[in-house]
């Protein structure tokens, strides 16, 4: 294993490890490199790929086991649940996305914009967006 | 199943009290950090955990058996630190070859591969070896034991960066392999705090925190902003550290119990909110003043 793949931990500490290694995980996911009822890292491999303490992987994989990205089969490890990617997509969705637009709203009251203006904004950047991307 | 418990240790050198009534427990196979100051009691606690020396007052059991002139406690851990002796008779290669002969887990694959990968020579003597390379050479031997409870007292004295980062790294994959009880004590959190389970915080010989590294990472958190704005939101929060920045602007430290609602009128009123790190949380919790050395300094 080379030095490489642990460049990707966040080295400013804005998110606790665990969670970073529980999002790397979901875009494993979503990029269908462990594709349902496939056995996924266990947290010693997590932990020798990103150099860290096993407990923090086991942490990572527990969240995930919470929300049924995985499961869990007795004494053979954590494998992908069947309807992984949509959860995953789903949480993105309500928690990241709502998340974001709060922060934007909160950002866009202290600097006194307006709804209209905001929202006008969102539009361009939209257009922007799929005028470049088409 | 824990492999130490303290039970109110302390430990008295005349009257200096070098640790006062400190409790914890240590699970079996994990990686704990001892952190804290210079004469803060790291050392004592160590060499009162290896059985070297005795403790004044309290309770201490590891293994299950009080450690001092244990001969199953003495043969299930090793202790490592920077006054590692020798005899300048053998040369490194006989101290390997004895030090096989001492430990029954003793992985003797393991030592030779690491000591030629460190660039060691067979026939050098221990006395001749710089700082750094008696600091790599005790690291082998530790390593290399595999020892139940391994105990490292500032492994990386006079270690280079990359030397102590491929210490670091040889110390994670050989618990990976082989899981063990190992404590590790360091002044360099941010080093060593990805490799850790839990973390110990001593503080003038008493507990000051004993947490996950998880919980300690999320700890603590700053608040920077206008003076006016930064009071409202700490409220009568406890203050860990303080400095200010210019006339009208404020940094403090505190502990991370912000409400949602707290955060949100934070954001409102430019109050900008960032987690402390663990290194930094060690120093603010064991500062004798909020301003730390700057207090010093001011005189008004």
């Amino acid at each position: 294993m080379g030095g490489g793949l642990w460049l990707i931990i966040d080295s400013d500490h804005s998110k606790p490890i665990y969670i970073q290694i529980a999002e790397w995980l979901e875009t494993e996911v979503l990029k269908e490199n462990h594709k349902e009822h496939e056995k996924i890292y266990s947290q010693y491999q997590l932990a020798d790929m990103f150099n860290i303490n096993p407990a923090t992987a086991a942490k990572g994989l527990s969240i995930l086991a919470e929300e049924g990205i995985l499961y869990k089969k007795r004494g053979l490890g954590m494998f992908v649940s069947e309807n992984a990617k949509e959860i995953i997509l789903s949480k993105r969705k309500n928690q990241t996305l709502k998340r974001l637009v709060h922060d934007l709203v909160l950002e866009a009251e202290r600097l006194h914009v307006e709804e209209d203006e905001l929202i006008d904004m969102i539009v361009k950047e939209n257009r922007n967006r799929k005028g470049r991307t088409s | 199943m824990s492999v130490i418990e303290c039970k109110e240790l302390s430990k008295a050198y005349g009257r200096k009290k070098a640790l006062h009534q400190v409790s914890f427990t240590i699970k079996e196979n994990t990686i704990t950090g001892l952190i804290g100051r210079n004469g803060a009691g790291k050392t004592t606690l160590l060499k009162i955990i290896a059985g070297f020396i005795r403790e004044t007052e309290g309770e201490i059991n590891v293994f299950s058996r009080h450690p001092f002139n244990s001969l199953f406690v003495s043969a299930n851990r090793i202790y490592i630190d920077d006054q590692m002796n020798f005899p300048n008779t053998l040369t490194l290669k006989d101290i390997l070859q004895s030090a096989a002969t001492f430990y029954g887990n003793w992985d003797q694959i393991l030592a030779e591969r690491l000591f030629d990968y460190f660039s060691f020579y067979p026939t050098w003597r221990y006395q001749q070896l710089s700082k750094g390379m008696k600091s790599t050479f005790n690291m082998i031997i530790g390593l290399s034991a595999r020892c139940p409870l391994t105990i490292f007292d500032e492994p990386t004295t006079g270690m280079d960066a990359s030397v102590r980062k491929d210490f670091y790294r040889a110390l994670l994959k050989d618990y990976l392999d082989h899981p063990r009880t190992i404590i590790l004590s360091s002044h360099l959190l941010n080093e060593i705090e990805d490799l850790l389970e839990d973390v110990l915080l001593l503080k003038d010989g008493e507990k000051c925190l004993y947490l996950s590294i998880d919980e300690l990472k999320e700890y603590g958190v700053y608040l920077k902003g206008s003076v006016n704005c930064v009071r409202d939101i700490a409220g009568d929060k406890e203050i860990m550290y303080e400095k200010s920045l210019g006339n009208d602007h404020l940094l403090i430290g505190i502990k991370n119990t912000l409400t949602n609602l707290e955060i949100e009128q934070a954001v409102l009123m430019g109050v900008q909110i960032s987690p402390i790190s663990t290194d930094d949380l060690c120093t603010y919790l064991t500062n004798k003043t909020i301003g730390g050395i700057d207090d010093v300094f001011n005189r008004s």
